[in-house]
């Protein structure tokens, strides 16, 4: 009999419990609906200031270097702008990585590495979000590029000319491309004006 | 120093062995006291083994049910049932009658019911949280952001910098300027608003 009576004591407390814990619950849900403030993310920020200043920093290093004559320094500070932390989805990030990347390239084929520079111009091109100036930049360096093999091919004699032709063609190709993507923004934003 | 007298603490007979007389003298001895606590007459004082086996043996002897109330008490409990089996009350006594049989049968079902009353209502304090519990819905109370200015916020460069020449494909370092200067402003334009950077 007395563990009867523990046993409804029990149930008498863990029901009061129960009953407690639900009109806790209750008042803490009584707001029908959570609200939230949409906040603009995409301001201008300490953060993308900071980028783009140690990313001129870089650019201005890189400039001292190459009136200087000394084009491995240059190229080392340009690349140092690749890795530079911006903003999640700030557009600078974008521009600022593609017009350090066809400054490197430049770089690279005028200290004789014309592969690593085409390397580098195809991954900016791959990686770019959208079509931009910087874009179209980046495929105008493609172009110089090509151009630069297609003299290297020449300089080989009768063996190379037919590289040399295909170079060529490349090389307008990324022009066109460029040109192409050019004209398009432009009539973007004069329709925008 | 163990004495004949000390039961006990002396060596275990062996089982057909003859009882010696002072063994029979402490037998007959123990057996006086045995009647006379029986008789409810406990000698006020005895030793302490005797008073262990006195006990001892009155715990058997009440393990076999051989222990009876007073015929003056057995009569009072037997009338006091019949008493309330024919709807009358129970007399009053100091040593407490038995347990009339309507409270008794009432004193057992009384846990049940509290236990069941409250596991119903647990039971429906929790349906009624489940059907009642509000949906939370997330409403998004969007800021008019499309009033911020221009200027405020990260954009594409391209309006600043327009199309790049190709004599000017490598002048990385002066359109990072450009783009670095308008920034600037912005950002100090929306720092030092009066606004606090909220449009």
């Amino acid at each position: 009999m007395k563990s009867l009576w523990t046993s409804a004591l029990v149930v008498l407390v863990v029901s009061t419990i129960t009953v407690f814990g639900c009109g806790t619950s209750e008042r803490e849900a009584t707001p029908p609906s959570a609200t939230r403030t949409a906040e603009p993310t995409d301001v201008i920020d300490e953060e993308l200031m900071v980028a783009l200043g140690q990313a001129k920093n870089f650019h201005r290093k890189a400039k001292v270097y190459m009136s200087d004559g000394n084009l491995a320094a240059a190229t080392a500070s340009v690349r140092q702008i690749l890795s530079l932390r911006f903003p999640k989805g700030a557009p600078e990030a974008d521009d600022v990585r593609l017009d350090a990347r066809a400054l490197l390239a430049k770089l690279l084929v005028s200290q004789g590495q014309v592969d690593e520079a085409m390397r580098t111009v195809e991954e900016g091109l791959a990686s770019s979000q959208r079509e931009s100036f910087f874009v179209a930049n980046l495929y105008t360096v493609q172009g110089e590029i090509h151009e630069a093999r297609a003299a290297q091919a020449d300089s080989e004699g009768e063996t190379g000319k037919a590289r040399a032709a295909e170079e060529r063609r490349a090389a307008i190709a990324s022009y066109d491309r460029s040109i192409q993507i050019n004209e398009k923004l432009q009539k973007q934003l004069m329709e925008q004006r | 120093m163990a004495t004949e007298d000390d039961i006990l603490d002396s060596p275990v007979p062996a089982p057909d062995a003859e009882a010696t007389p002072s063994e029979r003298a402490h037998a007959k001895t123990f057996a006086d006291i045995i009647d006379k606590t029986i008789a409810g007459k406990t000698p006020p004082a005895m030793s302490a083994d005797d008073r262990a086996l006195v006990e001892v043996a009155t715990v058997i002897r009440a393990a076999n049910g051989q222990m009876e109330l007073a015929a003056g008490k057995q009569r009072s409990i037997v009338e006091d049932a019949l008493r309330q089996a024919i709807g009358g009350a129970a007399a009053t006594s100091t040593l407490g009658g038995p347990t009339p049989i309507g409270k008794a049968r009432a004193k057992r079902w009384v846990p049940w019911a509290i236990s069941a009353v409250s596991t119903m209502v647990a039971a429906a304090a929790v349906l009624v949280l489940w059907l009642r519990a509000p949906k939370h819905e997330t409403v998004t109370v969007d800021r008019p952001v499309a009033q911020m200015p221009a200027s405020w916020t990260s954009r594409p460069a391209d309006p600043l910098i327009g199309p790049i020449a190709r004599e000017q494909a490598g002048a990385a370092s002066s359109r990072i300027d450009y783009i670095f200067a308008d920034r600037l402003d912005g950002f100090r334009e929306r720092r030092l608003s009066p606004r606090g950077g909220t449009p």
